[in-house]
């Protein structure tokens, strides 16, 4: 279907009582995420916190988060898509296949049960994490669930929420987004943006081949990609800047280390709900910002010939 | 060194980005968080304000900012596909700056996002 | 910003309805980014045979922010569809399309004559976002709107009667959100939204609460608004947006101001008759015979124009009914005790008897409300149409043969709908400049902004004199802002950076001690960090409030 039905954690904090994390351990990954904003806090209306609040684990084993949930729902691996489903079908009292129920490794009546329990809540939130975006199935999982919230809001009240790790990631999808036009993996080659996931996706480019030069910042891909992927970063001439020299580093042609976000670099960072916070940084660094790099690698490009696209209309289709 | 205290600083260490911490710090390095989770506590004291890596490598060996600049420059703008990839550990500026990079060499600009 | 370019722009037909000059041959000068009374060297621009215009003011849009820019994910189809803009020596490349990206906004604005725009829909708590877009967004000045109808310290202070204490929280949040007015949106039914319910009746609690109305709500904000001293009235989006029989809340709305000034948002979206889909019809007549006796009022257009687009609104529970209805894919986000925001992508089509209504009723409003000077060309940018489509919209206004021939295309069936069959008003030029800039400018309390006087700032847009309207208005032959040529021959050549506009009313500062401990229990960041500060908010202007 497309979209997103959500919010930021403040209505959470204030409004749910039924809270859901799918394929996700907040516990050791997000630990505040319980304390501070979903589970524990006192809200506006859930004024005695915990204590008005159902907590569900849906996960394919007992991480240390099961020990927050009120209930626990084991399921087998890559079954979340088929959970979801059948999930959907039950909210609208479709007939249920029960080979399929059986593959999820759960019986019908727990999944009754949670799909009574959404549709009675007054305000339910499904948090999702990478055990449900990067298994089996991956985006298809993610739109499913997002899908099965907004179907929940013909009887109640109902979001959901990616569980965003690495820091500021949720900023660069929000920047590319203003500047651009998309979230991620986009092509400026043209002099337009163009966005087609799995072409121009890091991984793909990198595995096929298809960039001769990279430029490495806020990541160490050298220490979490495919092997096929870092072996075309350390044949193309790679730029990192990193406030440590890291795997990526020792690939490179160039390391510039640079001071650390929010530590000794002042700016901007989005929380996994897009409300940007302010960065007050207690250390001064000896070495420059990204920004700072950035702005004087992009000074001295200036300063060389002008390189446009091979055409230059003033518009065109972005076809 | 004098103490100093700073507060509601925001913690991007997860994409809770909690910006509620009270870090105490000596100049040198962080001293005692407040609020912080486990997480967040160690990524903060993790991070000094020492020097204790090279200002740039080029080739691997020790260079000058300016130096490790001037090349980048000249390898982002040579090549016909650039890649930028990461803007995860960094700030909304410097991801800013890296859309404008992306632009002005023509190549691609992509995130955590797209694994 | 400020130009130095000494201009002096001669032979043009010189429109400026707020000197009464209706299409007079006289020179204009500029220097210093103003208009003077004349200057000596400089250079000349030849406007002979040309249509010379103040700069257009948008007084109601949605060019950026969370909302917009979450509706930008969404809709990467509708980037396809539509032009991209290619980078050049002198302009960014990106998307334009029902969701421009923030570059190409400025263009596109500046390319059609505008030099000012009114960000219609601001939550304080993505205050800071919506800013630094709007950093990103060159050429034209900008003002936004802080949304306060849906803030739950303001409701909960209305409901407890304490009516000064909140004007004090109002002002606050102005400044707080380096805003320069105040939103409304569906008063109290974005609240109701948290719970999956929307307002009842404008004169009914609304839910969650026991005492406080929409219509409280209403008549509170304008009197805060007007008490406050803010250069613009209370803005806004009434409720019950887009249902059949609405006409009935709008009017109710008009009396609850009591002689408030307001601004009526999209009109065009307020003013059906009917009961339900089947009998939806228009109401124009009987919105526009009350509006015309309340001179405390402005309004906008909000008109559709048929094809593609993507809406996009705070009025969360709309959203959630517009997805049902067209089974459309619906992005929502509520944000934290103030607003929410829905999306969902939309197409108008001629053959569809509600959008032919909806489209006749844009076009009624702003032939049957008799004072120009209080109706402004708008779509609800992008609901009911990309701002870039304005051309159109005077074309419709100023060419009956053509308004007739666009008319004949619609279903048979919404012709008893409608009335405008039977308008034959057009405007004149003269008019076209009152609703495109010197209107909005005055609506919106910018006194050196829609005209053409001395001292002004010089934005001035410059066209053929073409017959066919929409042409001559999609392409001027040059654009001033700020003293500086932005367009010449159709093509950009500077792209200066436009001003940030904002006001600081005058607010107890001790109001900080009563929001500072609701606020650390409510909300889930640091009070400390919520309020954007000055400098992120680029070349500032803080406007006066008297």
């Amino acid at each position: 279907m497309g979209g997103k039905v959500t919010c930021t954690l403040g209505e959470v904090k204030n409004r749910a009582d039924l809270v859901i994390y799918w394929g996700g351990n907040p516990a050791e990954c997000h630990p505040r995420h319980f304390t501070k904003y979903a589970l524990m806090p006192k809200g506006k209306f859930v004024p005695n916190g915990r204590k008005d609040r159902t907590m569900i684990l849906v996960d394919i084993r007992e991480t240390p988060s099961a020990k927050a949930a009120d209930i626990f729902l084991q399921i087998k691996p890559t079954k979340d898509f088929e959970m979801i489903t059948v999930l959907r079908a039950i909210i609208k009292e479709q007939p249920v296949d029960p080979a399929i129920v059986a593959e999820i490794g759960l019986s019908l009546e727990q999944l009754r049960d949670l799909a009574d329990r959404m549709k009675k809540a007054k305000f339910g939130v499904m948090f999702f994490g990478m055990g449900l975006s990067m298994t089996r199935g991956k985006h298809m999982n993610s739109a499913a669930l997002l899908t099965l919230a907004a179907e929940l809001n013909a009887f109640t009240k109902f979001v959901a929420m990616p569980m965003r790790g690495h820091g500021n990631v949720t900023g660069g999808d929000v920047i590319m987004r203003w500047m651009t036009g998309y979230p991620f993996g986009v092509n400026l080659a043209r002099g337009y943006p163009r966005f087609n996931p799995g072409e121009f996706s890091t991984i793909d480019m990198l595995i096929r081949g298809d960039c001769d030069a990279a430029l490495i910042l806020g990541a160490d891909p050298g220490a979490t990609m495919p092997q096929p992927a870092i072996d075309h970063l350390a044949r193309v001439p790679t730029i990192t800047l990193d406030p440590k020299v890291t795997h990526t580093s020792r690939i490179s042609r160039v390391h510039i280390t640079t001071a650390v976000t929010g530590i000794s670099a002042p700016g901007t960072a989005y929380r996994m709900d897009e409300i940007p916070l302010p960065l007050r940084p207690a250390l001064k660094s000896p070495y420059p910002t990204d920004e700072e790099v950035l702005r004087r690698i992009r000074q001295k490009i200036a300063c060389k010939p002008l390189q446009l696209p091979p055409t230059v209309p003033m518009m065109t289709d972005a076809e | 060194m004098e103490l100093t205290i700073t507060k509601n600083a925001t913690c991007t260490f997860c994409g809770c980005v909690c910006d509620d911490i009270e870090l105490h710090s000596d100049g040198e390095r962080i001293t005692h968080t407040k609020a912080a989770c486990v997480l967040g506590a160690s990524w903060f004291k993790n991070h000094t304000a020492e020097h204790l890596y090279p200002d740039a490598l080029i080739d691997g060996k020790p260079a000058t900012v300016d130096e490790a600049i001037e090349l980048a420059a000249d390898i982002l703008y040579d090549a016909d596909m650039p890649l930028i990839y990461g803007l995860s550990n960094i700030t909304c500026e410097a991801q800013r700056e890296s859309v404008g990079l992306a632009e002005m060499v023509g190549g691609i600009i992509d995130s955590h996002t797209s694994l | 910003m400020r130009g130095n370019s000494i201009l002096r722009i001669v032979g043009g037909r010189v429109y400026d309805p707020a000197n009464g000059v209706d299409g007079v041959v006289r020179d204009l000068c500029i220097c210093d980014g103003k208009i003077v009374a004349d200057v000596e060297a400089g250079r000349t621009i030849d406007a002979t045979g040309m249509v010379v215009f103040p700069g257009g003011v948008d007084v109601h849009t949605h060019v950026a922010g969370a909302a917009l820019n979450f509706a930008r994910a969404m809709i990467p189809e509708d980037h396809r569809r539509n032009l991209a803009f290619v980078r050049d020596r002198i302009r960014h490349g990106g998307i334009g399309g029902s969701t421009p990206t923030t570059y190409i906004t400025g263009y596109l604005y500046a390319g059609q004559g505008y030099t000012t725009v009114n960000e219609a829909a601001v939550p304080i708590l993505t205050a800071r976002h919506t800013h630094e877009e709007l950093r990103d967004t060159p050429i034209i000045d900008k003002s936004t709107c802080v949304l306060m109808a849906n803030n739950e310290i303001v409701l909960d202070l209305l409901e407890a009667g304490e009516y000064e204490r909140a004007k004090e929280v109002v002002g606050w949040s102005i400044w707080a959100a380096k805003a320069y007015g105040v939103k409304a949106v569906n008063p109290g039914g974005v609240t109701a939204w948290k719970w999956g319910k929307d307002v009842k009746g404008f004169r009914e609690p609304v839910p969650g609460y026991s005492k406080v109305t929409p219509a409280d709500i209403v008549s509170s904000l304008a009197k805060i608004v007007d008490e406050l001293r803010l250069p613009h009235a209370v803005h806004l989006h009434c409720n019950n947006l887009g249902a059949p029989g609405n006409v009935a809340t709008t009017l109710e709305t008009m009396k609850a101001l009591e002689g408030s000034r307001a601004h009526l948002a999209h009109l065009q979206y307020h003013a059906y008759g009917g009961d339900d889909w089947t009998n939806f019809r228009s109401e124009s007549v009987r919105i526009a015979e009350e509006f015309n006796r309340n001179p405390n009022l402005t309004t906008d257009a909000g008109a559709v124009l048929f094809g593609n687009t993507v809406t996009i609104t705070a009025d969360g529970p709309w959203q959630h009914l517009l997805h049902k209805l067209t089974g459309r894919k619906w992005g929502n986000i509520d944000v934290e005790n103030e607003t929410g925001c829905g999306v969902v992508p939309y197409v108008y089509k001629e053959k569809n008897l509600v959008n032919a209504v909806q489209w006749a009723v844009g076009l009624e409003l702003l032939l049957l409300i008799d004072d120009p000077w209080r109706i402004y060309l708008t779509t609800d940018h992008p609901n009911g149409a990309a701002f870039w489509r304005y051309p159109e919209i005077i074309r419709l206004l100023m060419d009956l043969d053509f308004r007739r021939e666009q008319i004949r295309k619609l279903a048979p069936a919404a012709l008893n709908r409608i009335f405008l069959p039977e308008l034959n008003r057009c405007y004149t030029l003269y008019e076209i400049a009152i609703i495109t800039s010197a209107g909005p400018a005055r609506a919106l309390g910018l006194a050196n902004k829609g005209n053409l006087g001395v001292g002004a700032d010089a934005d001035v847009a410059v066209f053929n004199n073409d017959k066919d309207a929409a042409k001559m208005f999609s392409y001027p032959r040059y654009v001033i802002k700020g003293g500086e040529i932005v367009i010449e021959e159709g093509e950009i050549r500077n792209t200066v950076e436009g001003k940030g506009l904002l006001v600081r009313p005058h607010y107890d500062p001790s109001v900080e001690d009563f929001i500072r401990p609701l606020f650390e229990k409510h909300y889930t960041m640091s009070f400390d960090n919520y309020p954007v500060e000055l400098e992120r908010v680029e070349h500032a202007e803080v406007r006066p409030c008297n």
